[in-house]
């Protein structure tokens, strides 16, 4: 078996993936893809889309999350993004702000609620993972040509929910910086 | 215990920082950056700069690597790139392609 | 039809409404309602209980299936088994693997992912 940890004092700036399966205690920024069980523990975050076979999250995931066979977040879980899994579970005192929906039932559709169902962006900028449309408007038409532009002056983003907005102007950097140097 | 552990089969593309072991035996591309020690097992294949305090490398590392004590390269193990560190070991059956500064 | 126990309302297993309901206390559905729900106390929907519309209630705790969107100052609890499609808003959400959902979840969540660590 080879079990990979992302150890508590670990910093990943870039994506995973591979078989087997991980624990991350520290944290990923990027997104993270195993095709076995996947753990993110208690202080342990995520901000990029996740995907595992078997999921249980404690710590913070900013993105989608995808189980093929479950996915279940403890109590203490914060996730800003969409779950889908054939098993979910949401734990007493998991908190979760997106789309949950177990394979095999409808999408709420956009039929049922034109108001905010449309302009969503589908799964992917995911480390986009965009706050729901109703609640800030505005901020998915930023988020949407902001993947191909530079991030936009610190100051126009740190609008609503500001330890997330900014956080991601600078994981931009990062990566950006990675390829200069 | 390490830290840290990158298995076989499992895939990196990016930076990489610590501040504690990290083992790797799958693959990294980008930048390996720790505070302690990071051994590359045989089955490792890493392209990226690596920093730490301490280096063994039993895989494949291209890129240049940094330790503030030492950098071991063990049977098997393959260096393509620059060291920088005040002590270094090549082993017998280890192979290495690059240019050493010991820091005198 | 409609009982009443030291709980509150319960509409029983063979009770069908088309309409809306609203009243004080809580209200158990064993039955199954087209219609909107608005009770003061805490809401149930038992296993084999429908409910196609919206509920207002303190809490609610479901086992059968919701098509609509829940709104509880307190907890809403979706139980295995349970079926529900709609947005949920409630001081606490939990989901109880083995049910089927497809649900809009919209807590309020403070990330602390915060500032990237310098390397």
């Amino acid at each position: 078996m080879n079990g990979s940890v992302i150890g508590r004092g670990t910093v990943v700036r870039g994506n995973v993936r591979g078989s087997g399966s991980l624990e991350i205690l520290g944290r990923v920024e990027g997104d993270v893809s195993v095709n076995g069980e996947l753990v993110i523990g208690e202080d342990g975050a995520v901000r990029g889309s996740v995907s595992g076979s078997h999921i249980t999250c404690s710590g913070a995931v900013q993105g989608d999350v995808r189980g093929s066979e479950a996915v279940l977040l403890e109590r203490g879980a914060r996730v800003v993004g969409d779950l889908t899994a054939p098993r979910i579970g949401v734990a007493t005192g998991a908190l979760v702000k997106g789309l949950v929906r177990t394979d095999g039932e409808p999408a709420l559709g956009a039929a049922r609620r034109p108001a905010t169902g449309g302009a969503r962006p589908i799964a992917f900028p995911a480390r986009a993972a965009a706050p729901a449309p109703k609640a800030e408007p505005r901020e998915e038409s930023r988020e949407e040509s902001g993947d191909s532009e530079p991030p936009e002056p610190k100051a126009a983003r740190e609008a609503p929910p500001p330890p997330v907005v900014p956080a991601l102007a600078k994981g931009a950097k990062a990566k950006k910086k990675r390829k200069e140097d | 215990m390490a830290g840290t552990v990158i298995g076989e089969g499992l895939s990196i593309e990016g930076d990489l920082s610590s501040e504690e072991e990290v083992v790797v035996q799958g693959n990294l591309r980008g930048k390996l950056t720790t505070t302690d020690a990071v051994s590359v097992g045989s089955s490792a294949v890493i392209e990226a700069d690596v920093s730490a305090q301490s280096l063994t490398i039993a895989g494949q590392v291209t890129g240049d690597v940094t330790a503030a004590e030492r950098v071991d390269l063990q049977a098997g193990g393959r260096l393509i790139g620059d060291v920088k560190a005040s002590r270094l070991t090549i082993a017998d059956g280890a192979s290495f392609k690059g240019n050493v500064d010991m820091d005198v | 039809m409609m009982r009443h126990s030291s709980e509150g309302s319960v509409l029983g297993p063979s009770t069908r409404i088309t309409g809306r309901i609203s009243g004080e206390g809580a209200l158990r559905v064993e039955g199954g309602i087209k219609g909107d729900i608005s009770v003061s106390g805490t809401a149930e929907i038992v296993e084999g209980a429908s409910v196609e519309g919206s509920v207002h209630a303190e809490s609610l705790e479901i086992a059968g299936s919701l098509l609509g969107d829940a709104v509880t100052r307190g907890p809403i609890a979706v139980r295995s088994g349970a079926v529900v499609r709609g947005d949920l808003r409630g001081s606490e959400i939990s989901i109880e693997p083995g049910s089927r959902v497809s649900v809009r979840l919209d807590t309020q969540v403070e990330l602390d992912l915060g500032a990237p660590r310098r390397r």
